[in-house]
């Protein structure tokens, strides 16, 4: 049953997987300075690493806003957040996979009864502000570090392009980790608190009940990379952002930078150590922060580069797409409850547990060896057929 | 991604040897030229020889450097620019070869009083080819000087389209014991010496807005 329910944010992980990568790789595949299987494996494992070793940071913050405290809720939550990005992407609007599972929390606190905490809220609103200009301003700085260095250096062309190829694969790996421990809290969040999981001890190491399930979630993020993202990814990279690769690089550096920043607690504990305020961990949109980074670009080569029309575009997908999500789950929740009479939470929440976690933390302590197992003969297969095109690509035309 | 780095370093060694081969390959036009002015048979058919041989290499470079590009996908998004330039570089080498045998199957006849003339044409359009071979060497390592090293390019161009001009008039205008048949095959011949000049200036033009486009 916990599985059935899991289904709808394992379909927003997988949406989150097969959309927002092409944020990390789109620019490099599209103009094929990486192939789409070698960026397809790196970003499959960065995005496991990040959601499982940094992915309750972002989390937690979600889990001040509503913490949806039934399995059927939070079914219900992520499945109109993944609604909402399906029907809004097919209709060709401004959406993000943040604000949508934001506005779907939002409609289960109404529909609960619960109130909406307005710090929670107001810190992830200030930081879906926040993101995409922290985006600009790193992406103006390093892209004037980058051409200052390109002057200085005279590196010959081809070996410069070499080193923006491993470049793209360092940061595209950074990018796809800090994506993995920002987002899997849109994926994975909100069932956090309604499936409390026993901790699994694998010898080598453990896994807390949370992380299990970003380990899950984060299966299903690199289920839509692997599957899905070609195609978006080639799109990214050819038609919607013409980015020179030193441009690319610089953006996705940018964009890892900036949701590594809003989801390491590390980072957010050494500030306060420092006496300054602490960084809100919140999940941030990757497109936005893309698009951000893109527009930073284009003010370093000129403010007429600035398309305003990507402006308006960020701004209202902050209304629309809390909005829609937010009605949507809204009215799932109401269906869900009467139609199918399923617990969807209540507003004074005790944490349920004892035996339907024990039995869970059994099976996924047993699925993840077998996922890893499905993972690593996937990634030989790709790697040994990847090898195969490369030798028969090799092959000398001309003596 | 060592792979890359070895083809990498491969490609950058033919490329440089290419525009080698370009040079060299001016510098044979301009004293083959001269040999035959100068009624030099044998250093004009060691001249002719080496033309040939250089050509044919610059041919063989120019597609293993296009191949690889492609295969490998080196420069994906400058590639195609960068395909035309090594093509029109091409053009260069192989323009003087062609004028180099013309003037071997055609044997036209020079007037001494055109001697002079003829030397210098063909030196000041070879300068023209020769000074845009820095300005490519620059594209691939300080794209910034590429714009200022093209300015002799144009300026030889210039000079060469003048020398031409008042080569063909003083032709048609001043030697008149000359036949008009005569006269039609040293304008063609100037055409050709002049050619060199405008495949170089059509290469500088195509440098620079790629320079431009590496400095943004």
């Amino acid at each position: 049953m916990i599985f059935l329910f899991l289904t709808s944010g394992l379909f927003l992980g997988w949406t989150l997987g097969a959309n927002d990568a092409a944020n990390v790789f789109g620019s490099a595949v599209g103009s094929r300075m990486v192939s789409f299987t070698r960026a397809a494996v790196t970003a499959s494992v960065f995005v496991i690493l990040g959601a499982v070793l940094q992915g309750s940071g972002a989390a937690g913050t979600l889990g001040r806003l509503g913490s949806v405290n039934a399995m059927g809720g939070a079914f219900t939550v992520a499945l109109a957040a993944g609604l909402t990005v399906y029907a809004m992407t097919r209709a060709g609007l401004p959406v993000s996979t943040t604000q949508a599972i934001v506005g779907a929390i939002i409609g289960w606190n109404f529909f609960t009864g619960n109130a909406v905490d307005t710090g929670a809220l107001t810190q992830i609103v200030t930081t879906w502000v926040t993101g995409p200009v922290l985006g600009a301003l790193f992406a103006f700085g390093l892209y004037h570090l980058v051409k200052i260095s390109r002057r200085r250096i005279k590196v010959h062309l081809l070996k410069y392009e070499n080193w923006l190829r491993m470049g793209l694969m360092v940061v595209g790996a950074f990018g796809a980790y800090s994506l993995g421990a920002n987002n899997i809290a849109n994926v994975m969040g909100v069932f956090v608190p309604s499936i409390p999981l026993e901790s699994a001890d694998f010898g080598i190491f453990t896994l807390t009940g949370a992380q299990q399930l970003f380990f899950l979630g984060a299966i299903a993020i690199s289920a839509g990379v692997l599957t899905y993202s070609r195609k978006v990814m080639e799109t990214v990279g050819s038609n919607l952002l013409e980015l020179s690769s030193e441009a690319a690089f610089v953006v996705v550096l940018s964009q890892a930078l900036v949701l590594f920043i809003f989801s390491s607690s590390a980072l957010s504990g050494f500030m306060v150590r420092i006496g300054l305020p602490p960084i809100p961990l919140v999940p941030v949109s990757s497109t936005q922060v893309v698009v951000g980074s893109v527009l930073g670009i284009g003010l370093y080569k000129g403010i007429r580069n600035v398309n305003l029309k990507l402006l308006g575009s960020i701004a209202s997908g902050w209304i629309t797409t809390p909005v829609a999500a937010g009605i949507l789950s809204f009215l799932l929740l109401f269906f869900v409850r009467n139609l199918f009479g399923i617990d969807v939470g209540h507003a004074v929440s005790p944490l349920s547990a004892g035996g339907a976690g024990a039995n869970t933390s059994t099976i996924i302590r047993y699925s993840i060896p077998v996922l890893l197992l499905i993972i690593a003969v996937y990634l030989v297969y790709l790697v040994l057929s990847e090898k195969k095109k490369t030798e028969r690509l090799n092959k000398k035309y001309y003596e | 991604m060592s792979l890359f780095t070895r083809t990498n370093r491969e490609l950058s060694i033919r490329i440089d040897e290419f525009f080698d081969t370009i040079e060299i390959g001016v510098l044979i036009f301009k004293e083959g030229i001269k040999a035959y002015v100068n009624g030099d048979d044998s250093a004009f058919q060691n001249h002719l020889a080496k033309i040939d041989d250089l050509e044919g290499k610059a041919d063989k470079l120019q597609r293993s450097i296009e191949n690889d590009m492609i295969v490998h996908s080196i420069l994906p998004q400058q590639r195609s620019e960068l395909i035309k330039l090594l093509w029109q570089l091409d053009e260069i080498i192989d323009t003087s070869k062609q004028s180099l045998n013309e003037f071997y199957i055609e044997m036209p006849h020079i007037p001494s009083s055109m001697s002079h003339e003829f030397i210098s044409l063909a030196e000041v359009s070879g300068n023209a080819a020769e000074e845009l071979i820095p300005a490519a060497r620059a594209f691939f390592r300080e794209p910034h000087l590429v714009r200022e090293k093209l300015i002799k390019v144009y300026f030889f161009e210039r000079e060469t389209d003048k020398a031409a001009f008042q080569m063909k008039k003083k032709v048609f205008h001043e030697l008149n014991d000359l036949s008009l048949a005569e006269k039609a095959h040293i304008r063609y011949i100037t055409h050709h010496i002049e050619s060199i000049s405008d495949s170089a200036q059509a290469a500088a033009d195509m440098l620079a807005s790629m320079a431009i486009r590496q400095m943004l």
